[in-house]
């Protein structure tokens, strides 16, 4: 028992994991459960729009300085349009109040109270990410002002005096920043950010795992990141205390954590192996990479700290995409590719966004910055989609294409804009409309490709589906105890599953099991379906769509629903119409044996010579034959045997003749209709030619199956002579004709020591279908 | 005294033939009274004493019964004529077994297909009389599904070339059948040989026993079906309450 389990053992796990998982999934929401779960959703909720007020009305607290600021030429601080301060009317800015816009921009060089030394400031102070700035000692230059400043502002009554470059001085207001000065992307993210948490209390209320734990952790780490963007996004000069302080080693923690999750969920899958990590020494690496690095800054490694945790996020990164690689190589799982070609989108993405910063930063300035904060807001933009997308990789495809497409789109055109705005100094509308314009374009060119890749769409066409449908149901008509294996069938050509698994318990309509990994598909039996009822309704279980490539989606399985369901009446319907056919045969079958059969009896009675009366017999014999076979529907070889030996006993002891019956079959079969009325008056249609054309006393039959080959032979010792001679009546030229129908041939020849020979030989005699 | 026969065809030259069959069968003086309905021929009865035939003087000794017949089945007659002290004869065009077998059922003690030749009726009709009568593969089949224990509802046997060996320690019916309304080892295997379409010599030479063994195997075959069809009905009759 205390061996490591084999694949075996682990796959037979997984697969109860999995029935528990497809089967018992109702009964867990109870409603007692409900209730509390509801009341903890609505308390986390309440609880995340507290805290985004209480940040917003913060921000709207802290003390700024109003106006335009932007960098100028050389690294310096630049304002235009200083708004007035209550005592402007002394101030030289005051004089050309007639003419707004066009006021001078200013190069402010120091921001002071009245009476103390002013705070050297310049274009730093406008660089509000200290996580995305590259060089150290910018960022401590950066971080001092921004401290500096907010103090200031703290301790400023109403007004700063701002230093400019040409030596003047001029006053500013200094106010609370209000909620109209909170930037107008500061709604939308903290809306992001509390729509994420929101989405991983949810996932973390409705299913407690360990996964899901994983999943939470990412979350909130991005709802935090946004969270800072979106306290960085506010207008004016002056951030609140201690906000800028603690962005980088906040942020770079999120950031790790986020990584160090991601390589934990990879590590954690595939499915089943729940709570025992398939990589456990990877996933705690993960984690310790988290206070190495705060030992790395702490301890100091004259690395930048941006690199470090830059270096640190990716070697993550590619640590999550190895182990994925891996678990992925030994259980293909279509769930498990689609995330990890999330995890290659995001890694990617961040690899490129951090070579577009190291590169800004070369070239410094406003470049530096403008990239560093549209870079990294797209990314972490780029990276929520991805999360806000991952409960739903199974849900309504249409749903999800739409959603991964804007999501990608607004990424996009958000980094556009903000890349405007920063590198071609465009107005925020111009550069919002280009934006959108070429974000719309974008959109319809990846359609298809998001459609087809990170998705996966359908394989078949409407037309091909209809197609293995209809020959599905023809076939199933053909052969309705054949249900269970063209059910499967079809299940293959509709999905291409990796595996197709049928298991006994019978859910009540097609589901979904694992986030999309396979798919449940009750095989509903038709009741009408005659004789099939012994296989009774079982499911298959469809596992990883297009040979692991797709996730099964919910249209999925209501297409699954649609075509069992179409299949039941296709056999309801044939099994009915087949019904009727055979009680319209047999209704046939009774009129022609009652009416026919009768007035041939009394002919036969008052025949005048014995020639008719064995004519008519025989036309009663043909007309009983043909009534039969209309009437059954299939024959034994082995009773239909019985029944023309028996006859033909009865026949030759009548005439005085001997019969030598050999039959040698290799296994019993069943004959259609056809082949039972053919064969039989083929037999019997050669021994009265024996008895009554060659007066034979001794007839032999050899009838043998092989395989497909049937021949048939009958020998006599008759005075029949020279078959080639005969003139073929009605007798030879019928068993020609039926011999023919078989798809075989017949011949006669002279028999040794006398009589006739005849040898009938059917090459494929077909098996009923 | 003569040997009184009913012959109940509708068809009136088939019954002059049958008449002339019946005539040359049988060497003793005979009287024939032919009927061309159910009536006519309930009428003939209850004159010689009744269906149960008790109290009849001179009662009928041989039957022959169409069974298509203008005013309803001889089956009808027969069922009602069970008890009655004749031997009873089918005859009809039918050769199948789903028309003989319920025939077989209600007592008839054999049966003769009336297109056969006048010789080959002559000595079908001498063989029932001396008792043997003729069993077809067909109907040799079907009452292997009759006698199988867990009822006359399963399928007919599979495949007729393996030869099941039959012994009693089947799966034992919930239901206790009697001794008598069950076959015995011997007859089912009689039972198995005639479906396969040997005749009663090839079946003596193959279980090393006397054709006449064979025939009384067959006979009581008979016997055990119209018994145990009557058993059935009777059960059937008690649970609609008419008994």
């Amino acid at each position: 028992m205390g061996e490591p389990a084999t694949p075996n053992t682990r796959r037979a796990a997984r697969d109860s994991l999995f029935e528990a998982s497809a089967f018992e999934h109702s009964t867990d929401v109870g409603g007692t459960a409900f209730g509390w779960r509801r009341q903890a959703l609505i308390a986390a909720a309440v609880l995340g729009c507290l805290v985004v007020f209480a940040l917003a009305r913060w921000l709207a607290a802290t003390p700024q300085v109003g106006g335009e600021w932007m960098a100028g030429a050389d690294g310096a601080l630049v304002v235009r349009e200083l708004p007035k301060s209550r005592d402007s009317r002394e101030s030289p800015g005051s004089q050309q109040p007639a003419r707004p816009g066009a006021s001078q921009p200013l190069t402010v060089v120091g921001i002071g109270l009245q009476g103390e030394a002013p705070l050297a400031v310049d274009a730093l102070l406008l660089h509000r990410w200290p996580r995305w700035q590259v060089d150290d000692t910018l960022r401590d230059r950066q971080l001092h002002q921004h401290e500096a400043l907010a103090q200031l502002l703290a301790r400023s009554a109403g007004s700063v005096q701002l230093h400019t470059a040409d030596g003047t001085l001029r006053e500013a207001a200094v106010a609370a920043r209000g909620y109209a000065g909170l930037g107008w992307v500061f709604w939308p993210l903290n809306g992001l950010a509390l729509l994420l948490y929101l989405f991983a209390v949810v996932l973390m209320v409705s299913k407690p795992q360990p996964r899901n734990a994983l999943f939470v952790v990412m979350a909130l780490c991005q709802a935090g990141n946004l969270v800072f963007i979106a306290l960085a996004s506010a207008n004016g000069l002056g951030s609140p205390m201690g906000a800028m302080t603690s962005d980088l080693p906040v942020r770079a923690t999120l950031d790790l954590c986020t990584a160090a999750a991601a390589v934990h969920t990879f590590a954690l899958r595939p499915e089943g192996a729940r709570g025992s990590p398939r990589f456990p020494g990877v996933a705690l690496l993960a984690w310790a990479a988290l206070p190495a690095w705060w030992l790395a800054v702490a301890v100091g490694t004259g690395l930048p700290l941006w690199w470090l945790a830059q270096g640190a996020c990716l070697l993550l990164g590619a640590a999550a995409l190895a182990v994925a690689h891996s678990s992925q190589r030994q259980h293909p799982d279509a769930h498990g590719l689609v995330l990890r070609r999330m995890a290659t989108a995001a890694l990617a993405s961040l690899a490129l966004v951090t070579l577009a910063v190291a590169l800004g930063a070369n070239a410094g300035g406003s470049t530096a910055r403008a990239v560093a904060a549209a870079a990294s807001t797209a990314w972490y933009l780029f990276l929520t989609y991805l999360l806000l997308l991952t409960p739903f990789l199974a849900r309504r495809r249409q749903l999800l294409r739409e959603f991964a497409l804007l999501a990608g789109v607004s990424t996009i055109v958000t980094s556009l804009d903000l890349l405007f705005v920063a590198v071609f100094s465009l107005s925020a509308f111009t550069s919002l409309a280009v934006a959108v314009f070429i974000g719309l374009g974008l959109y319809a060119a990846a359609r298809q490709w998001v459609l087809q890749h990170l998705i996966g769409s359908s394989v078949l066409s409407t037309e091909r589906t209809f197609d293995h449908l209809y020959r599905a149901a023809r076939e199933l008509q053909a052969r309705p105890q054949r249900y269970p294996q063209l059910l499967t069938q079809l299940m293959r050509e509709l999905f291409d599953p990796l595996e197709v698994q049928a298991v006994d318990r019978v859910p009540v309509r097609a589901r979904l099991l694992g986030g999309g990994s396979a798919l449940v598909v009750p095989m509903r039996q038709s009741d009408d379906a005659g004789g099939v009822a012994a296989t009774h309704s079982r499911a298959l279980v469809l596992r990883h769509a297009q040979r692991g490539q797709r996730l099964f989606t919910v249209e999925d399985a209501r297409l699954a629903d649609r075509v069992v369901e179409q299949l039941r009446r296709a056999v309801a319907y044939d099994a009915a119409v087949e019904r009727g056919r055979f009680e319209e045969r047999q209704r046939i079958a009774q009129d022609l044996h009652d009416d026919i059969g009768a007035r041939l009896l009394t002919l036969m009675y008052q025949a005048q010579t014995r020639e008719m009366e064995d004519y008519i017999r025989h036309t009663l014999q043909d007309l009983k034959t043909l009534t039969r076979g209309l009437a059954a529907t299939e024959h034994r070889l082995s009773h239909a045997a019985g029944e023309w030996k028996a006859d033909l006993t009865q026949r030759l002891q009548v005439a005085r003749a001997r019969l030598d019956w050999r039959l040698h079959v290799d296994h019993d079969r069943r004959l259609t209709v056809v082949q039972w009325s053919a064969l039989t008056r083929v037999l019997r249609e050669l021994v009265s030619n024996a008895l009554y054309h060659g007066h034979a006393t001794h007839v032999e039959v050899d009838l043998r199956l092989d395989g497909p080959l049937l021949r048939l032979q009958v020998a006599d010792d008759g005075d029949g002579r020279a078959p080639a001679a005969w003139a073929h009546g009605l007798g030879l030229g019928g068993v020609r004709k039926r011999v023919k129908l078989l798809g075989g041939e017949v011949a006669w020849a002279e028999n040794q020591p006398r009589g006739i020979v005849c040898t009938v030989r059917v090459p494929d005699f077909p098996a009923p279908r | 005294m003569t040997v009184k026969v009913l012959i109940l065809e509708d068809n009136p030259v088939a019954r002059s033939f049958l008449c002339r069959v019946v005539r040359e069968s049988f060497s003793d003086a005979i009287t024939i009274t032919e009927a061309g309905d159910l009536e006519t021929a309930r009428r003939h009865i209850s004159l010689t004493g009744g269906s149960q035939g008790l109290h009849g003087v001179d009662p009928f000794k041989l039957m022959m019964v169409d069974l298509e017949l203008p005013d309803g089945s001889g089956m009808e007659l027969l069922a009602e004529l069970s008890h009655y002290p004749a031997t009873k004869i089918v005859t009809t065009l039918y050769s199948d077994d789903d028309h003989l077998f319920p025939a077989l059922q209600c007592g008839a003690d054999g049966y003769l297909l009336k297109e056969d030749r006048f010789e080959v009726l002559v000595e079908e009709l001498q063989k029932i009389v001396r008792g043997q009568p003729p069993l077809s593969p067909a109907i040799a089949r079907r009452l292997l599904t009759h006698f199988r224990p867990g009822g006359a509802d399963s399928p007919a046997p599979d495949s007729g070339f393996m030869v099941t060996p039959f012994t009693t320690s089947k799966p034992v019916p919930i239901e206790k059948v009697l001794d008598h309304e069950r076959l015995t080892p011997r007859e089912s295997e009689v039972l198995t040989y005639l479906s396969k379409g040997f005749t009663i010599k090839e079946i003596a030479s193959l279980m090393a026993i006397k054709w006449f063994t064979v025939n009384d195997h067959i006979k009581s075959i008979y016997k055990k079906l119209n018994v145990s069809s009557r058993a059935e009905a009777a059960v059937l009759a008690s649970k609609q309450g008419l008994v």
